[in-house]
């Protein structure tokens, strides 16, 4: 029965939006494939096709422990939280929610799916089913313009001596930073390696297919590197002028194979070779690295994007929504993420808790970090409808 | 006693046959159904105050009305393709003896119940670069390199007519088993060549249950949304797309019109095709 649930979680959780939504270990999908009936080749071929899956070790890596919390976090009664299911779900579990609840006495009820569409229906109808969810602050600000959806984060509970100013704002907390940017086949570009937008946009050095994120299903036409393959330096992207960008991605247009709507889907496409280079979230390519594709990432100008938890206006457990946000960005509990999950961190300390091989695959290690550009939240809030509204007759065109 | 029973039986009809019976149903349908309907329909046009500028802005922006187009394309030729598919499937079905036809039921329904993703998925196996499709073409030699299946609007045809098969074979099914095999059998000993007998006994007989079966395959295929996501090509955006678009930017009203517009087509489309195909005659027969 629970298998069951989980292979439907998977299936659905191709159509979701978030970069760690559908994850799944391949022995995981196998034996569920043997319960479906599925025979061995078809398992195996469909196993293939379903790609890797986070790379969650074979066997658990050691966590950091943490034994100790401020007085301040402790509490009592639940906190309902709602995060993205399958495999990403289980890693936070891991990494979050059973020390806190150890650490607090606060009890963490999960569920899965924060949609800010249904949030704005569970607000104007006074029934608002969980306490906390993960989404990207771009959708926080949205939300945040048509009424009074949040609940401020009480900053008096986070120790942000060690959270960059950028992580923190008023109605989210960061808690998972990641790389949204290019991944190439390295089996094809053996010699010169893609080392930019200009590079992904040159089909005559780099050919083959290629797949980007598209502006539906939730999702926002990747602008940035539109602007970036047309020169302008990492510090001059925003404000984002929508007419050059989408002229400029306009040029790529004729190679794109596939717009994608679901995270799975470009690292999929990469593992099976449909496409030679692609954007995708930097988790799941690592995924498919561990499953042995020869792929790679382009760390140099990606997109350094970022969820949050943000609280639902009139949430019934407000104050231990608050304790739980304040603390998953503790250095422990971020590196236990980060352990589990090639995801960076935004409590800084935690870089002291990770080994160096694990910090080296991290988009916020220091050394990538300073090669990508931090994604602009308050910009794509402002603009997004603008985009979106033009991008199916751009599509089209 | 054959006489008491059949009184019994007469006695007891007028109660298992009142109106009343219904009225559950009806009250469900109301309440989750019609309600919600009403409402989106007085959306599009009563938010945020009484006006029709939804709807004129789809009039006056091209991509909505084309991408409807799109839509219908598709729709139409999926629709087509299930019927080419599925109505030899049903004939023979209709006419084997019922512990085959059994048996052959089951492999058409087998699919049927499984989810539409588990589907997809499974085409996107079968058609991918390296996929059994891709494997056996480069195996028998009819290609030197992997050709682009997936990601097709081919490949959309393709998934969306596996999927919708049952509900064209099903109705179809029904309608022909009815056909009395004497009138086969009388034009055959008239001196009907067997296409005559196709043309003009079997075919005008099951027009109720291809009306009824296109009408499903083609209503079903309007609102498809993951299967063209997931195996379709850049260009194969369809209107349930654009509606989800219109939702995630709150545009609730617009997206209530693109909503109602859909539902039009839709009615339109049922209107066309039970008018031209006597829709009536399949509801009835199946009433029989």
């Amino acid at each position: 029965m629970r298998d069951d649930r989980q292979l439907l979680d998977f299936l659905f959780s191709l159509s979701e939006q978030s970069p760690h939504a559908a994850d799944y270990t391949r022995r995981n999908f196998l034996r569920l494939a043997a319960r479906l009936g599925l025979g061995v080749g078809a398992a195996a071929a469909f196993s293939r096709m379903l790609g890797p899956p986070l790379a969650l070790a074979a066997a658990p890596p050691a966590l950091p422990e943490i034994t100790s919390i401020p007085d301040r976090l402790k509490g009592s009664g639940v906190v309902r939280v709602c995060s993205y299911g399958g495999a990403f779900q289980d890693a936070q579990r891991k990494a979050y929610f059973e020390p806190f609840e150890r650490l607090s006495g606060i009890k963490v009820i999960e569920s899965q799916g924060p949609d800010p569409v249904k949030l704005k229906a569970m607000v104007d109808t006074k029934n608002v089913e969980y306490d906390v969810g993960e989404f990207d602050r771009a959708s926080v600000i949205n939300l945040e313009k048509k009424g009074d959806y949040w609940e401020p984060i009480d900053y008096s509970l986070v120790d942000t001596a060690n959270i960059d100013k950028a992580f923190q704002y008023k109605y989210a907390l960061d808690m998972l930073p990641y790389a949204q940017t290019y991944a190439y086949r390295a089996d094809v570009f053996k010699e010169a390696k893609p080392q930019s937008w200009a590079d992904f946009w040159d089909t005559k050095k780099f050919p083959g297919p290629r797949t980007m994120p598209a502006g539906s299903g939730g999702l926002t036409p990747f602008l940035e590197a539109a602007v970036l393959a047309e020169g302008a330096p990492m510090d001059k992207i925003y404000p984002i002028d929508i007419d050059k960008a989408y002229a400029s991605l306009a040029k790529i247009k004729p190679a794109v194979v596939k717009w994608w709507e679901a995270g799975a889907v470009p690292a999929q496409m990469l593992n099976d070779k449909e496409v030679v280079m692609g954007v995708a979230w930097n988790g799941r390519i690592a995924a498919i690295q561990a499953n042995g594709a020869p792929v790679e990432i382009g760390w140099r100008q990606g997109a350094l994007r970022t969820d949050a938890w943000a609280v639902p206006k009139g949430a019934a457990n407000r104050d231990n929504a608050m304790k739980f946000t304040a603390f998953i960005t503790m250095p422990i509990p971020q590196a236990r993420l980060s352990m589990l999950i090639p995801y960076g961190f935004v409590n800084n300390v935690a870089a002291e808790h990770l080994p160096a091989e694990r910090l080296a695959v991290l988009p916020t290690a220091p050394a990538i970090k300073k090669q990508m550009f931090i994604y602009d939240s308050q910009w794509w809030a402002d603009n997004r409808d603008k985009v979106i509204e033009r991008w199916s007759s751009w599509l089209l065109q | 006693m054959a006489g008491a029973a059949k009184r019994v039986r007469r006695a007891s009809r007028p109660r298992l046959t009142h109106p009343a019976l219904v009225l559950p149903l009806l009250a469900y349908l109301a309440a989750f159904y019609a309600y919600p309907v009403a409402a989106m329909m007085f959306r599009s046009i009563a938010e945020p105050h009484w006006t029709l500028d939804n709807f004129r802005k789809i009039v006056e922006t091209p991509v909505f009305l084309y991408v409807l187009w799109l839509t219908f394309r598709i729709a139409f030729v999926v629709t087509i393709a299930a019927l080419l598919l599925g109505f030899p499937v049903a004939y023979l079905l209709a006419r084997i003896d019922r512990t085959k036809s059994n048996l052959l039921m089951m492999l058409v329904l087998l699919p049927f119940w499984t989810s539409i993703l588990v589907r997809t998925y499974a085409w996107m196996v079968l058609l991918g670069r390296e996929g059994i499709v891709n494997q056996f073409l480069l195996w028998i030699g009819a290609t030197d390199a992997p050709i682009r299946l997936l990601n097709t609007t081919f490949a959309v045809y393709v998934a969306m007519v596996h999927i919708l098969l049952p509900f064209m074979i099903l109705p179809l099914y029904s309608v022909i088993r009815g056909i009395d095999g004497n009138l086969m059998r009388a034009a055959e000993g008239l001196g009907a060549t067997p296409l005559g007998v196709f043309r003009q006994i079997v075919l005008p007989l099951s027009l109720p249950g291809i009306a009824a079966g296109c009408l499903l395959v083609f209503i079903l295929a309007l609102g498809f949304f993951i299967t063209p996501a997931l195996v379709g090509g850049p260009r194969d955006l369809m209107i349930a797309v654009l509606i989800q678009q219109q939702v995630e930017l709150f545009n609730w009203p617009f997206a209530s019109a693109l909503a109602v517009l859909l539902l039009a087509s839709a009615l339109l489309a049922f209107a066309a095709i039970a008018k031209r195909l006597g829709l009536e005659e399949a509801i009835g027969r199946a009433a029989r």
